[in-house]
């Protein structure tokens, strides 16, 4: 399309311009242009630039019918016969003084071309009957076209010189054709992504601000919204200098929301044949994480540079407030779990009400001088010659969750208990909690002893100083090195922390395309993980290896990561995790909310979960309500508002009552009825019954029984009572003991199916224990191991709320 | 009651402590002036190019001065770093006091045991919060601060840590992290283990700007607490702290890496002591 020859001829007609379109490549260089009131606004060349672009087409399109056509000429293919191949006329008298443009007469129709020979009526006959409207919008691409050349020659950027030669190339197709420039390629159609930014920075000035006095609320509704302007006009840091600064992987994907931008929305800035939209507009979360950092700082440079400049009243709003402003959208823009991202973000109605969208956007005027738009793109050539259509389907390489918080929200609002408290008291209290000092306050390294287990770790993902993926190897694509790396990171790990492990299973089943790992990441290291399988179709995962790395370990990570694997498999509907775990994970997982009790019956799992000797089978069954990684960060903010409602209780009801004094007389339990003052402080009686109900599921009786067995088999008191007695080591037992039982008889009867009640199971076991005492003196070896025994099972009885506590 | 007087104790301490931070300021605000003094004089010398005797005797006099100014704003730091120790050393006796008492405070309800995390954030606070020695010039760092043992007859006070060499049910005998409850008397349940058995825990951290010496120097073998636990662990220095905040790296002996030792793992000043016993096993 573009071949050099064509290139060349307009190149001596476009001299006369390029002072005007110098700033098409470079936004940075008010300087040297000559017309109009280009260099009046240093601060906004990207305006003046657009309107050096507008005064010209409003020039071209004053011009003569005869001198358009030779314009539109130039860039017309020749139409005289089917073998010539010729697109362009080309004068064959060039002009060679500059600003000859309007004293020049129009060439004549039946000029021939300097390249094909052919008249220029040969080029252009197919305007004859085209409306003056349609001739001068196609002017208006010509002098967009000429601009975008200057731009290509300008340009120093490889990648930004591609986007403005393929978009060269594009308009002059287009005025070939007579059509609409449409980008192509894999880019995709704006919006790119949803919620965009403004949504997003305005669900922040609600979600952080709506809590504030109207005015203060307002000043920080303007704040939002220069900053939307300025990054609206905002000159983005080219992908050689965004792969300089950040050394992430991420370059590729902001290459490709660099060049949507550059198409989209900076081009068409001065380029109104292009259609533009607005970088807040059609951009999301993800742009604006990687530019974030970047802007901000020089944001804050230019107006402190710029600061005698501003208007006063704007002075102390910009230099007091602004820099707080972003600090906090900063922790939003990173901060994991963002509720101000979600697509159907609602704020709980409070008594602040919403924020007015209705204020009056700002005028650029209403922030003279204060934005600026430059960015000195001084860049280096560098890598890659990607063409416009590489990197968008690149496989990312950790799907991050996002958490659905707004179910939370929604949930709160949809689900009202009767008789519970009124909303707007809680809103009240949480008024009274929610302090807006804390949040802007210097943040405490030193957490109290109180703090919630995950609660550093959590902190530390908001900050970015560990990170979660999920990843794992493929063998149909090729695999990321840094997820190669990763995963043999993660190897080690396994294999370090899990001695007992065969390295090699180890190495097999974490490079198993099948087993996925939840990847802890600090400093670019893996210091933990949990690799696991997931089995959709019988809707369990299994838990494989789990581990921190041992001067990592006991600062929460465990517990964040297996909060991290729980919402990770909510997203993917899988609701139960069912793992093997060895006598030192038990405790873990029981902190994780595993339990030895198993839901997920047998003929779902067998056969497919790895059964190991010795371990001992746990369960977890999610709740997709519950966001896990921030339920203890709920459950103590609860536990704030629940104090508070109580102390306004206790100041309501001025009647305090003597302390009961019962217990010190040796009474174990009373009714809680019968404290005085308990039901005029609310309580009603009931409701607490269900629990004693018995178990009606006979196979889940029969898992927990079993469980229990098993673990009073494993207790080291119980070798006494492992079998029958043998008669000829006591050969008087069996005239005393009436009723003889042993755990090895116990478990037979369990397998037959005999306790299908509670009842007779504790019965049996509790005969161990009489039968013991009863042919044994009290002080002997085995009415220890019987007394021992008997209080570990009434506990464990208790733990599987077999009988009440 | 001793609690209260603890208290306003404090409190009081807290008041002198700001007023001395004021001090400072003042005093600091002072030498600055001289210091200007000092420096416009220079630059009249080097415009007049000559040293004539009356700049002489002016400088010799401004910098007499500046000296004394930056002695007493050297005093009053140093009291006010007396200060600290002291309001420290009263929240000790009174968390010992509690201990023994069986109190707890508001702050942190009865727990039956602390949870390892919440204990280890405790351990490394107090590393962080160690004073760091600041000598006088020509000052050698006292023993206990940083590399620097205790002396020979030292006793450990209640309350000091210490690496203490257990015996552990297995068998084993073992470095801990422990805390010293009294010298010489023996209390149910708890360890008494002879003198041999104790390496007292640096109380000051060394400087390393100004007291290079007193830091175990690479490749030295010392006693260092494996991160995130409360065992003392045989480990070589990989490289010395560079500042006063910084923390040893040190390879930990460990049989389950090729080469014998971990990777580099950060240890801070507080807990990597000098390893006595040099014996193979």
């Amino acid at each position: 399309m573009a071949d050099p020859a064509a290139q060349a001829s307009p190149q001596p007609r476009l001299q006369q311009n390029q002072a005007s379109m110098t700033a098409g490549s470079n936004a940075s260089s008010g300087s040297g242009s000559g017309s109009g009131s280009g260099n009046s606004d240093p601060a906004r060349p990207g305006l003046s630039q657009q309107q050096r672009a507008s005064q010209k087409k409003a020039q071209v399109r004053a011009f003569p019918r005869a001198k358009k056509l030779e314009k539109l000429g130039v860039f017309s293919a020749c139409k005289a016969n089917d073998t010539c191949k010729c697109n362009g006329w080309k004068n064959p008298h060039p002009p060679t003084a500059t600003r000859l443009d309007l004293q020049q007469q129009a060439a004549s129709l039946s000029e021939p071309c300097r390249s094909c020979g052919h008249a220029l009526a040969e080029h252009v006959s197919h305007l004859e009957n085209v409306s003056e409207e349609e001739i001068n919008r196609l002017l208006g691409m010509v002098v967009d076209v000429e601009n975008l050349f200057m731009s290509v020659h300008k340009e120093e950027d490889t990648d930004t010189k591609q986007v403005y030669f393929y978009l060269f190339k594009l308009l002059r197709k287009c005025i070939l054709q007579m059509s609409k420039p449409v980008v192509e390629g894999s880019l995709g159609s704006p919006p790119f992504e949803k919620p965009n930014i403004e949504q997003g920075v305005l669900n922040f000035v609600q979600y952080k601000f709506s809590h504030l006095a109207p005015k203060e609320r307002q000043t920080m509704v303007e704040l939002s919204k220069m900053f939307l302007l300025c990054l609206n006009y905002w000159k983005l840091e080219t992908p050689s200098q965004f792969r300089q600064r950040s050394q992430k992987d991420d370059s590729t994907a902001y290459k490709v929301n660099y060049t949507r931008w550059l198409c989209y929305c900076h081009i068409p800035q001065c380029n109104d044949s292009l259609p533009r939209c607005e970088t807040t507009q059609v951009f999301g979360r993800s742009l604006l994480k990687s530019i974030f950092t970047v802007t901000r700082r020089q944001l804050l440079e230019k107006f402190r540079t710029e600061k005698d400049k501003l208007l006063p009243e704007k002075r102390t709003l910009i230099l007091t407030h602004f820099p707080k402003f972003l600090s906090m959208l900063e922790e939003e823009i990173y901060g994991e779990n963002s509720p101000i991202w979600d697509a159907d973000f609602t704020m709980p109605a409070s008594e602040g009400g919403q924020i007015g969208h209705q204020t009056a956007v700002i005028s650029p005027a209403s922030v003279s001088g204060t934005p600026s738009f430059t960015k000195n793109s001084s860049s280096t050539c560098s890598l890659g010659s990607a063409s416009l259509d590489t990197g968008v389907s690149e496989p990312m390489p950790g799907e991050k969750r996002r958490l659905p918080e707004a179910l939370t929200l929604e949930d709160a609002k949809r689900i009202r208990v009767m008789g519970d408290i009124p909303m707007e008291l809680v809103n009240e209290v949480m008024m009274t909690i929610t302090d807006p000092a804390a949040m802007l306050g210097p943040e405490t390294s030193l957490l109290s002893a109180n703090a919630a287990r995950d609660e550093t770790a959590r902190l530390e993902e908001r900050r970015g100083i560990i990170e979660f993926h999920v990843i794992g190897n493929s063998l149909s694509q090729k695999s990321n090195k840094r997820i190669l790396m990763w995963l043999v990171g993660l190897q080690n790990v396994f294999s370090h922390q899990l001695p007992r492990m065969p390295k090699e299973y180890i190495t097999r089943l974490v490079f198993d395309p099948k087993h996925k790992t939840l990847a802890l990441i600090k400093d670019g290291r893996v210091i933990g993980g949990i690799c696991f399988r997931m089995f959709p179709t019988q809707g369990f995962t299994e838990i494989v290896f789990c581990a921190v790395t041992s001067n990592e370990q006991v600062k929460g990570y465990g517990t964040h990561l297996m909060n991290h694997l729980k919402e990770y498999h909510i997203k993917h509907g899988i609701l139960y995790f069912l793992t093997y775990a060895d006598e030192y994970a038990i405790g873990y997982f029981k902190k994780q909310g595993f339990s030895k009790d198993i839901k997920v019956p047998k003929s779902r799992y067998l056969g497919y979960i790895k059964d190991y000797e010795g371990a001992t089978l746990m369960e977890c069954e999610l709740n997709p309500r519950i966001p896990y990684t921030e339920l203890s960060h709920i459950i103590k903010r609860q536990k704030e508002i629940i104090k508070k409602l109580i102390e306004r209780k206790q100041s309501q009801i001025r009647k305090v009552y003597p302390g009961l004094t019962c217990f010190k007389e040796g009474v174990r339990q009373i009714p809680v009825e019968s404290i005085p003052g308990i039901r005029e402080a609310g309580w009603k009686p009931g409701g607490r019954d269900k629990c004693s109900k018995e178990l009606k599921d006979p196979d889940l009786l029969y898992n927990i029984l079993k469980n229990l067995l098993a673990q009073i088999k494993t207790h080291p008191d119980a070798w006494p009572f492992m079998e029958p007695v043998k008669k000829a080591e006591a050969p008087d037992y069996y005239e005393i003991i009436r009723f003889p039982i042993d755990l090895k008889t116990m478990t037979e009867r369990l397998k037959n199916r005999y306790y299908v009640t509670k009842k007779l199971f504790i019965a049996d076991l509790q005969r161990v224990i009489t039968n013991c005492r009863e042919y044994n003196p009290p002080d002997s070896e085995y009415c220890k191991c019987a007394n021992t025994l008997e209080k570990f099972f009434y506990f464990k009885l208790k733990e599987s709320g077999l009988i009440d506590k | 009651m001793a609690l209260v007087s603890t208290d306003t104790k404090i409190a009081e301490y807290l008041t002198e402590l700001h007023q001395l931070i004021k001090q400072t300021q003042e005093e600091r605000s002072r030498s600055e002036h001289n210091l200007l003094n000092i420096q416009k004089t220079h630059e009249r010398m080097q415009t007049e190019n000559k040293t004539s005797p009356y700049y002489r005797t002016k400088l010799r006099g401004l910098y007499t001065t500046a000296k004394a100014d930056a002695e007493a704003e050297c005093s009053i730091l140093r009291h006010a770093l007396d200060k600290i120790a002291e309001i420290k050393s009263l929240l000790e006796e009174r968390r010992i006091a509690a201990k023994m008492a069986g109190v707890y405070s508001d702050s942190d309800p009865p727990r039956k045991t602390m949870r390892r995390g919440v204990l280890m954030t405790l351990l490394q606070q107090s590393a962080m919060t160690l004073p760091l020695w600041i000598g006088k010039p020509g000052e050698s760092p006292p023993p206990l601060c940083g590399a620097i043992p205790a002396s020979s007859d030292y006793v450990a006070k209640p309350g000091d840590k210490v690496a203490a060499r257990v015996k552990a049910v297995d068998g084993d005998e073992q470095w801990i992290l422990a805390e010293v409850v009294s010298y010489s008397h023996s209390t149910n349940k708890r360890h008494t283990l002879s003198r041999r058995r104790i390496i007292p825990l640096p109380q000051w951290k060394a400087n390393p700007e100004t007291d290079p010496e007193a830091l175990f120097s690479k490749d030295h073998l010392v006693l260092a607490l494996y991160p995130q636990t409360t065992c003392f662990y045989r480990a070589l220095i990989h490289t010395p702290p560079h500042r006063p905040q910084d923390d040893y790296s040190v390879l930990f002996e460990d049989t389950s890496y090729a080469d014998g030792y971990s990777p580099p793992l950060n240890v801070a000043q507080r807990y990597v002591v000098a390893c006595k016993e040099n014996k193979k096993k």
